[in-house]
């Protein structure tokens, strides 16, 4: 059986999000399903030639959807209250859904509030179990200003994406390789490596 | 007071953040919903706050603004039949 490899990585910050072209409803999203959806876009993977029942998705957010629940509580105050819109992104876990409805993906999906060392873990153990034979990683962090005020972390926007399977084209993960910024750093230079090799 | 639809479209542009969208691009006659515009249940609520925050028109049974829903121009119809005359 072939072996586990990431087949890419990717990662965003909000500088990236001015120049995205991900269609009409990108704009509706909050920041943390917009960074995470550019995130799995960057990767350059066609989902669609895959069996899309047999991907799953794994997110973390390192501090849930804390900006968007604050921005709508916000939103009270203004007239006739806050967006609808909006409301539909207080649930930590919309983002996979926005993922999942971009590329049709009906593979399982789970969502970690907090660190991102669990995703390549819980990845591979769904496909080990043979639940899946993919799936997408994706680490978020998104504290904005008035979160950070809250919380006492720094502001930050960014994600992080990678997808793991079984294959031959991709790189294979040490047992070092368990976040998220190690693994996008392993297909970064493994990219290096072989566009230098070119 | 006259509603006009390339009004109403960039209202809708700007309430739903379509991104890419010109008022232009969207026809008066063309399904809001599903087909067209592709709209779907969330921005029918985003309608219905855009209706009440710049209209002052509060819908209180969808029932009644399913007709209303329909295009840019039975939505513009809609509004200036609503609208308390000035």
């Amino acid at each position: 059986m072939n072996k586990l490899v990431i087949s890419a990585a990717s990662a965003v910050t909000d500088a990236d999000l001015a120049t995205a072209k991900m269609g009409s409803r990108f704009g509706r999203m909050d920041l943390l399903s917009q960074l995470a959806l550019l995130s799995v876009e960057s990767l350059g993977i066609e989902f669609q030639t895959m069996d899309c029942s047999r991907i799953g998705v794994c997110m973390s957010v390192c501090a849930g959807s804390l900006a968007t629940d604050i921005q709508y509580w916000k939103g009270q105050r203004e007239v006739c209250g806050p967006s609808p819109t909006l409301f539909a992104y207080t649930l930590p876990s919309s983002a996979i859904g926005e993922i999942a409805i971009r590329y049709r993906l009906t593979g399982p999906n789970l969502c970690f509030v907090g660190s991102d060392a669990v995703l390549i873990p819980e990845a591979r153990d769904l496909i080990e179990r043979n639940e899946a034979d993919g799936c997408i990683c994706v680490a978020c962090n998104v504290i904005t200003a008035a979160a950070s005020e809250l919380i006492g972390i720094p502001p930050k926007a960014q994600a992080r994406a990678a997808f793991l399977m079984r294959g031959a084209n991709g790189f294979a993960l040490a047992e070092n390789h368990r976040d998220m910024e190690s693994v996008c750093a392993l297909a970064c230079a493994g990219e290096f490596a072989r566009n230098s090799a070119r | 007071m006259c509603v006009s639809t390339n009004e109403l479209k960039e209202k809708i542009i700007e309430s739903l953040r379509l991104q890419d969208v010109t008022p232009e691009q969207i026809e008066d006659e063309a399904p809001l919903f599903g087909t067209g515009l592709g709209l779907d249940s969330i921005d029918a609520l985003e309608l219905v706050v855009m209706l009440e925050k710049h209209y002052g028109i509060v819908i209180k049974d969808i029932e009644e603004g399913r007709p209303a829903f329909r295009s840019v121009r039975t939505l513009a119809e809609f509004i200036e039949a609503k609208q308390p005359a000035k």
